[in-house]
């Protein structure tokens, strides 16, 4: 592999770190409010306890997520220097209000964290309130971001420098609006699965069972009303690349002909030489009506594309169909969550827990799936039709060290924090010793 | 508006270098501390810097960012050719993060704490030192830009310019800036033999730091570093140096009188008039190449990034600032004089 792979790879890595700890950063502290909430209304102790075991819990994510953002900041210019000296002035807006976001979590966190018992209650719950609205503040902007690579505006090209910037009509691209939409989705539905799975799981152990009945109804709540909407907000994204970025979505669904009333694959292997699927199901013209609302729209297909502009076709269809898969898994979860409500006799069914248990960990394989598809589809540009990726690398030999050095510091990283959840979970089943 | 934009990109540097360099410091003194007062050290950090700990690493972030949207050609160089010391202190910076978490969030207090502490204190050492050597780099004419990769080798262009001995000093120079700082700061949150130590320590390490201060000088002076010789013939940088050493009288005399509002305020001060001999040196060209200076100034962004930036700065910086205050006021960080009284009638 060349220096520009382990760039790539490097940068791929580090981000599908740092985009798990971001979103539970995001939806956590919203858990911790509710619980905190109930806490003051009822004083039930169970509830104290619960807000303080997500409290250490988002302490401990939140720094993780803190010092992985604060590599990618720096990541971006040593990997792509290229890349960070022309765009870095047109997205900079996003990026510099983003810290101030950052900055307002922090010190948000800081009142809430140590505030216990120092500050008036009332002042000290909204503190927390705050930390979860700034960090979906902070995500939405970073992502904004991210779409003026997918659909750049606001400056034009002149011998190869970027002339005539405007940054408010850079930040507010195109693409911005449908990304933050389902990004924001995406966080608040794969972290309540992936919470009220944890404490489904222990349901199951039948461990301190009053405490972890209610966890799982705080996450479930928002994990299952966001995954309902995640297929709409889906849909709109799709819509919308369709219009933005025929190449990526002739990749996402593998389409190498260009038909009027395209049909709509699902499964299938694809076999990038012969450009073909194979063993795929086939649903007539459903993919013209999903891109563009109409059953007989002309969808461009990979052969009508130059070939030095087309991704690697088949990472991105698997990846797209993952995460289409589990959003509808998801949202059947969803429904039987919501009529579990009225049918209150599911809930003494051992298979309802295990359902949740084992949904646990698909919504953040839903998100690194929806980011490879948004990212390597775009390939082979940096930013869209404008730069390409090739181009923007650094100079510097060897990035091969620096990402063995990344993997091995994170892979050490995820599983201490693993191990360190697993604990707060064990002191908080057994509160005496 | 520039005018915005460089002052908020010295402010936050000045910050950084000032809370940052602080929360650092409190790492090493821990580390140069014997193992009992190892432990009190760890109470009273978690105390004192707890709340704001998240906060003050974030003026880094600002940093970069305004240096990256408005100075790109410069950002660019430093991003390339200091790559290396630069992965090492995010390095250093994520160990420290996590393990100072680790350290006072794990459920379970037991032999992991070994390691937590461990992975502190090195990493507190190791960081500054690397950023130190990074400033150093930067000034110190070694760098070499370049295109062609054939005639020059990897270790050329990649690893001398901050691997020797110029900057291995100026890393030495801000570690023991850390460690003279945030042994002051704490004389003023402690009481009784506690005090007595970082009264002591804070005396070992104002040592310490005049003393590679002046090997710093001394060693660039011999080797007629560009940038040593330029200082020493600034008139505002050695008033600035002089100044700041004239201020160690006051600041020795509000750390007897107990008077830890003046202690910080001479501190700060401390800092800023280094930075500004530093800085003033050579302003605008913050980068000396072994060929030519550049000019942080050339190749700015386009005004309307600029103007943009300058007020998102000025936005932020309304909320943040008060609400920043308001918190290192609610823990007793800064100790309003009729509060700090009050405290010691309790
Ligand atoms: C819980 C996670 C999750 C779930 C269940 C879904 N998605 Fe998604 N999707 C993401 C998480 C995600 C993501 C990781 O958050 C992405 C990457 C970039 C972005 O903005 O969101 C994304 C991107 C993304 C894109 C590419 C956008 C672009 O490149 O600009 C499309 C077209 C869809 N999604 C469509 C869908 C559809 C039709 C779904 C049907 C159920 C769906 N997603 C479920
Ligand atoms: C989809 C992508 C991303 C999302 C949704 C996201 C979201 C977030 C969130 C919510 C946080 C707060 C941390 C927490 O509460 O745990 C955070 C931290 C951070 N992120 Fe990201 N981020 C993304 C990508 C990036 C990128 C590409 C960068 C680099 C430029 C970045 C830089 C940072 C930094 C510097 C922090 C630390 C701020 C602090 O100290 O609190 N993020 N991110
Ligand atoms: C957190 C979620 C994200 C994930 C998992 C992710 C994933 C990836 C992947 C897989 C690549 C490699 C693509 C390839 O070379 O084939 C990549 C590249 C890149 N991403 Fe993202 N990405 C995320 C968010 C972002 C955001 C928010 C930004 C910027 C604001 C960003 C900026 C970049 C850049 C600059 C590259 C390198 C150039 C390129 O390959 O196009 N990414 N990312």
């Amino acid at each position: 592999m060349e220096n520009l792979d382990y760039a790539r790879l490097q940068m791929a890595f580090t981000l599908g770190f740092h985009i798990i700890f971001a979103c539970i950063g995001m939806v956590m502290p919203f858990f911790m409010v509710v619980s905190h909430r109930k806490w003051l209304n009822t004083r039930n102790p169970i509830y104290l306890d619960l807000t303080k075991a997500w409290q250490r819990g988002v302490a401990i994510f939140f720094v993780t997520g803190a010092v992985s953002g604060t590599a990618l900041s720096f990541e971006l210019g040593m990997l792509w220097p290229e890349f960070m000296k022309h765009a870095g002035p047109v997205i900079g807006m996003p990026f510099s209000l983003e810290g101030a976001a950052f900055f307002v979590e922090a010190i948000a966190l800081g009142f809430y964290l140590y505030g216990w018992k120092k500050l008036p209650e009332t002042f000290h719950w909204i503190t927390g309130i705050i930390v979860g609205i700034s960090g979906v503040v902070s995500g939405i902007l970073v992502v904004s971001a991210n779409a003026w690579m997918n659909s750049p505006t606001g400056f034009d090209v002149i011998n190869g420098e970027f002339v005539n910037i405007d940054p408010v009509k850079a930040f507010l691209n195109d693409a911005w609006f449908s990304q933050a939409l389902h990004m924001t989705l995406a966080a608040f539905a794969a972290t309540g699965f992936a919470v009220a799975g944890i404490h489904a799981f222990q349901i199951l152990r039948r461990k301190r069972t009053d405490l972890h009945i209610k966890a799982f109804k705080i996450a479930i709540f928002f994990g299952a009303v966001a995954a309902l909407l995640q297929p709409i907000s889906g849909d709109i994204s799709a819509k919308d690349v369709a219009e933005r970025q025929p190449i990526k979505l002739a990749a996402m669904e593998a389409h190498y002909e260009t038909e009027k009333g395209a049909p709509l694959f699902i499964g299938g292997i694809v076999d990038e030489e012969k450009k073909e699927v194979s063993y795929k199901i086939e649903i007539p013209k459903a993919l013209s009506f999903l891109a563009f609302g109409d059953f007989d729209a002309e969808v461009k297909g990979l052969n009508d594309f130059p070939e030095e502009n087309i991704p690697p076709v088949s990472i991105v269809h698997y990846a797209f169909q993952t995460m289409v898969g589990i959003g509808s898994l998801l949202m059947l979860a969803a429904l039987i969550y919501f009529v579990s409500l009225k049918k209150k006799s599911w809930m003494e069914n051992r298979k309802y827990w295990w359902l949740f248990a084992l949904l646990s960990p698909l919504g953040f394989i839903a998100v690194e799936a929806g980011w490879v598809v948004t990212e390597v589809g775009r390939q082979p540009w940096i930013v869209y039709n404008i730069m390409r990726t090739s181009e923007a690398v650094t100079p510097m030999p060897g990035l091969k060290y620096s990402f063995y050095l990344y993997l091995a510091v994170y892979i050490t990283l995820a599983i201490t924090v693993t191990w360190l959840v697993n604990r707060q979970i064990k002191v908080l089943n057994n509160p005496k010793d | 508006m520039l005018y915005v934009v460089l002052f908020f990109t010295f402010f936050s540097l000045f910050l950084y270098v000032l809370l940052g360099g602080a929360d650092f410091g409190a790492g090493i003194v821990e580390l140069f501390s014997s193992r009992d007062n190892k432990k009190l050290n760890r109470d009273t950090i978690y105390k004192v810097m707890g709340p704001v700990w998240e906060a003050n690493h974030i003026w880094l972030i600002i940093l970069i960012v305004i240096l990256w949207i408005a100075f790109p050609e410069y950002f660019n160089i430093i991003i390339i050719y200091l790559h290396i010391p630069l992965t090492l202190v995010l390095l250093g910076i994520t160990m420290r993060g996590v393990a100072f978490i680790f350290r006072h969030y794990d459920a379970v207090v037991d032999r992991s704490q070994d390691w937590y502490n461990r992975m502190f204190r090195i990493s507190s050492l190791i960081t500054p030192i690397f950023l130190g050597m990074s400033f150093g780099a930067l000034v110190s004419g070694e760098i070499l830009v370049t295109n062609d990769y054939t005639e020059t080798t990897f270790q050329e262009i990649f690893m001398d310019p901050w691997l020797n001995i110029f900057t291995f000093l100026t890393g030495l120079f801000y570690a023991s800036l850390c460690a003279f700082l945030a042994s002051t700061l704490l004389i003023g949150e402690t009481t009784g033999d506690t005090r007595k130590m970082y009264s002591r320590k804070s005396g070992i390490f104002t040592v310490v730091l005049v003393l590679i201060g002046g090997t710093v000088l001394l060693y660039g002076y011999l080797t007629e570093m560009v940038f040593v010789k330029d200082f020493l013939q600034n008139t505002w940088s050695l008033a600035a140096i002089a100044l700041s050493a004239l201020l160690l009288i006051p600041l020795w005399r509000a750390i007897k009188k107990e008077d830890s509002v003046l202690t910080r305020i001479f501190a700060g001060m401390q800092i800023l008039l280094v930075i500004f001999a530093a800085v003033n040196t050579h302003f605008p060209n913050l980068i000396i190449t072994q060929t030519t200076e550049v000019n942080m100034l050339a190749g700015t962004a386009p005004e309307s990034v600029i103007k943009v930036l300058g007020i998102s700065l000025i936005i932020g910086g309304c909320v943040i600032l008060p609400g920043l205050f308001h918190l290192m006021k609610s823990f007793n960080m800064i100790n309003i004089p009729s509060r700090s009284s009050e405290r010691q009638e309790n």
